[in-house]
């Protein structure tokens, strides 16, 4: 899932500015089950808004709304009627869902409630860590299935480095050293021929360094009449 | 109301089969409790959300008790 946190509320007061009528729209997937702009979230930080606002003498109307997915169009569409009446619209999905919202509604200017993290998963209840990057070239088919480009601080592809130390990483000692989790894992599949192997560089243009990627498929495309 | 005589309004949330009960029950023995408490049945202490927390404050109490 996306992993988001939100910002700080005193930021969020100051991207609002002087707007009096905001509405505050949650998403219903990846935010929601990391605790970051679900419904009840939106609940929250549309409360903490409002009292903070009177209490600072310039009272703001807050409403809230939550979609299920605020990255397609689909759902976010039946948002527009009620869009009129607000000076701007404060998402907490993350970066996309944000993106969304002002791509389909160009004349209504919506904010970021939240800073999107990482692409990861829920290591135990309130914790959470990355496990992916999105690189566009998955090797975990090479590496046991741990992702060195997303866990291993340098992205190394024929690791460990020096300075992997007991198991854990040189930068941060909560940092579990990728390769050693890798190593360990073959050695118990028997896959540690497949490790001996060099691996060549890695292709980054099909990761960011390509530019922003996008992905065309033909036989899911609609098609109109001529 | 200045503040040597400032009665702080408390918005009580009460288990229906424990906090809630024993608010009856002291009715029952007429025994008097502050009338700057109000009482909110919940069928659960477990029921009430932050949100329902702020609310309250956004309307004007000066505290909330959870009692369950």
């Amino acid at each position: 899932m996306i992993v988001a946190e939100q910002k700080p509320l005193a930021e969020i007061m100051e991207l609002l500015g002087d707007a009096r009528k905001v509405l505050v729209v949650g998403c219903g997937t990846c935010v929601t089950v990391c605790f970051a702009g679900g419904e009840k979230e939106v609940g929250i930080l549309a409360s903490a808004l409002r009292m903070m606002s009177k209490l600072e003498g310039h009272p703001m109307e807050v409403d809230e709304a939550t979609v299920q997915r605020q990255c397609e169009w689909e759902y976010i569409d039946p948002l527009e009627e009620r869009l009129g009446e607000y000076d701007v619209v404060l998402s907490l999905a993350c970066g996309i869902g944000v993106q969304a919202m002002n791509e389909r509604f160009p004349d209504t200017l919506t904010l970021p409630g939240l800073n999107t993290t990482f692409l990861g998963l829920p290591e135990e209840q309130g914790v959470w860590e990355e496990r992916c990057q999105a690189c566009g070239d998955c090797i975990l088919g090479l590496t046991a299935g741990i992702c060195p480009i997303a866990r291993c601080s340098k992205q190394l592809l024929n690791g460990p480095c020096g300075g992997s130390q007991n198991g854990v990483c040189e930068v941060d000692p909560d940092i579990p050293c990728a390769w050693q989790l890798i190593w360990e894992r073959a050695v118990k599949l028997g896959r540690v021929d497949q490790l001996l192997e060099i691996q060549p560089p890695k292709d980054w243009s099909k990761s960011r360094d390509g530019g922003p990627r996008k992905i065309v498929r033909e036989d899911l495309r609609l098609v109109e009449a001529e | 109301m200045n503040d040597a005589h400032f009665e702080p309004k408390i918005l009580a949330f009460c288990c229906r089969h424990c906090a809630y009960a024993a608010a009856d029950l002291a009715g029952g023995m007429r025994i008097q409790y502050p009338p700057n408490v109000r009482i909110v049945e919940v069928p659960c202490s477990g029921r009430v959300e932050v949100t329902e927390i702020l609310h309250a404050f956004e309307r004007g109490v000066d505290g909330v008790m959870v009692a369950g």
